[in-house]
């Protein structure tokens, strides 16, 4: 009959590394004068007199909490290194052991949300640093990782600000990882608010007050009157649609108004507004089925 | 008039985020209270205390990137508060209107204090100057070089004749304020002090720091006249009561603390807040304490007296 062992309850997030210490540790009390050879410790309770077990395992307990601490610190410098090599999802898993021997450092948590952000994993690296800042709220450098991984997400401006309060002597954040935040906050304040305008546009478009009315004599002035009417406000959102949200160098942003067709300044100006010339087109041909439809009413 | 110290009002949720700065004035006009509170959410809000209660009177909307700093001029007729993007703005708390934007330049306001004779105010930079801006002229009028470091933390004594200063390298400056002339720098605390008040009588500077100490500086003879220990982590606000007894402190250990100030022991512990405490205030007879921090709370305590 197979034996039920304390090991069958390990789970499997706890990391290789942490389960040898246990091992480790296991024989080392197994070899103990009077606790008996090779039975696993579960049976050692029957003849333990002569050991002092409220003490053995508080023993125990320390020692495997030192061990943790120095072999976590081994596994954070590890890790260091091959981050600094560019190897960083060796990286990451080193880092990752050590976090499964001390779940308490918030550094781990950084330094995994730094090399995460450079891989580009957005959401695991705004997660790891959302625990470093938890688990330290007044350590600014924490704050400025958040905010870094938070930087593609649009977020980032209020960990920056906490951590310009909690440091409001770096240039660095204060400059650049702010001033940056607060750009990018503008520019995607500014698309929004055009998305709206668009949206207003587009609404008034297909619930036209003219077209509410019920006309008696369709060759009248009044009809084309509205049709013009509807007409204008076609063009108006078109112009819209053909404008484009565009931060300059100095940060600063603008909305420019693209030409009609592919003017060679559109080319080459940047991706966006490539991709923005055969968007136009179907928006245009769509208007205009609209504006059909619009008229056989 | 209470025998001992009890939390008499609670404020929640008065912010949309943490609450960075609060400040409680007097008006001499009518005797109404005032407090002040501003945030991480841009917003100053301006309540009445009365009927020992809080009520909103006004939301001063302008600051950008959090309110790090407030202060209520003397007579209780306007406030001043400076944000991250270096702006100090004074409002007037009759109709709740600005009266005037100062750009202080990129990185230069943190702190905002009126002077005694509430003509001025005073801020600090990060090239270790004390600017001084006119209330009514809006303008810079003269600055204070310390030489130093950022200046986190502003204090005039209240006879109008010290202004001190501490910065995040843990020093603190004191000048003569009639000749400008800087009397003391003393080396107190290994890290930023974040807040400093001076006593009643101008006799004492009560400083806290990053360190988790609070030290008493006899102004005079630039003498250390106490070390005291007591919170777990930072101090980040202290202030005296009016009547000189007592001063409190605020940490980021979540407490309030109450020390006397003769015998400078801890006689009451507030544990009220759910998370660090920004800011510390008396009112002006020394009854009550305000308390404002992370956890968007404003909270009001009882004195005996």
């Amino acid at each position: 009959m197979a034996s039920f062992g304390w090991k069958r309850k390990v789970g499997e997030r706890v990391s290789k590394s942490a389960l040898q210490q246990f091992e480790a540790e296991a024989e080392k009390t197994g070899e103990r004068p009077g606790a008996g050879g090779d039975r696993p410790p579960g049976e050692e309770e029957e003849d333990g007199e002569e050991v002092d077990w409220l003490h053995a395992v508080k023993r125990r307990r320390e020692v495997l909490q030192e061990d943790c601490a120095a072999k976590s610190e081994r596994l954070k410098s590890e890790g260091a290194l091959l981050a600094e090599e560019g190897r960083n999802w060796e990286a990451i898993k080193k880092w990752d052991e050590a976090i499964q021997l001390t779940p308490e450092n918030p550094l781990l948590y950084e330094m995994k949300s730094q090399v995460l952000s450079v891989l580009q994993e957005v959401f695991p690296a705004v997660e790891a640093a959302e625990l470093a800042v938890k688990l330290k709220p007044m350590w600014w450098e924490g704050w400025q990782t958040l905010g870094r991984a938070q930087l593609s997400l649009g977020e980032a401006v209020r960990s920056f600000q906490v951590a310009v309060h909690l440091c409001p002597s770096d240039a660095t954040l204060r400059e650049k990882d702010l001033g940056w935040a607060q750009t990018l906050q503008r520019q995607q304040r500014a698309a929004g608010d055009k998305t709206r305008e668009e949206a207003e546009a587009q609404r008034l478009l297909l619930d036209a007050p003219e077209l509410r009315r019920d006309y008696d004599d369709f060759e009248s002035d009044e009809v084309l009157e509205a049709c013009a009417a509807v007409a204008e406000r076609q063009r108006r959102l078109e112009v819209l649609k053909r404008t484009a949200v565009v931060l300059d160098a100095d940060g600063n942003v603008t909305t420019v108004v693209a030409a009609a067709g592919a003017g060679p300044e559109r080319v080459g100006a940047g991706p966006e507004r490539v991709g923005a010339g055969p968007e136009t087109a179907a928006a245009a041909s769509v208007s205009q089925e609209q504006l059909v439809k619009a008229r056989g009413l | 008039m209470s025998t001992q110290y009890s939390i008499l009002f609670k404020q929640e949720h008065a912010h949309d985020d943490a609450i960075w700065t609060a400040a409680w004035g007097h008006s001499a006009a009518d005797g109404s209270e005032t407090i002040i509170t501003g945030s991480l959410d841009d917003m100053v809000k301006v309540w009445k205390w009365s009927d020992e209660k809080l009520e909103l009177q006004w939301n001063l909307e302008g600051h950008q990137l959090g309110v790090v700093s407030v202060d209520i001029s003397h007579n209780g007729a306007i406030a001043a508060s400076s944000s991250l993007d270096a702006h100090i703005r004074l409002w007037d708390l009759d109709t709740g209107k600005q009266i005037k934007s100062i750009d202080a330049g990129p990185v230069d306001a943190w702190s905002v204090a009126f002077s005694p004779d509430s003509k001025h105010i005073a801020t600090g930079s990060h090239l270790g100057k004390v600017n001084i801006f006119g209330v009514e002229s809006g303008k810079k009028e003269y600055s204070l070089d310390t030489r130093g470091k950022f200046i986190l933390s502003i204090a005039y004594s209240p006879d109008g004749k010290h202004l001190a200063s501490g910065a995040i390298d843990g020093i603190i400056n004191i000048f003569d304020i009639a000749t400008g002339k800087l009397l003391h720098t003393l080396e107190g605390h290994a890290m930023p002090i974040r807040s400093l008040t001076f006593s009643p009588d101008s006799q004492l500077l009560v400083t806290a720091s990053d360190d988790g100490y609070i030290k008493i500086y006899d102004v005079q003879h630039a003498n250390l006249a106490g070390t005291l220990s007591g919170h777990a982590s930072w101090v980040l606000g202290v202030a005296f009561s009016p009547d000189h007894s007592h001063f409190v402190s605020s940490s980021s250990d979540k407490s309030v603390k109450v020390w006397d100030a003769n015998s400078r022991v801890c006689v009451n512990t507030f544990f009220d807040h759910q998370d660090q405490v920004w800011s510390v205030k008396y009112n002006n007879t020394g009854s009550k304490i305000i308390s404002a921090g992370e956890d968007r709370a404003i909270h009001i305590y009882d004195c005996p007296m």
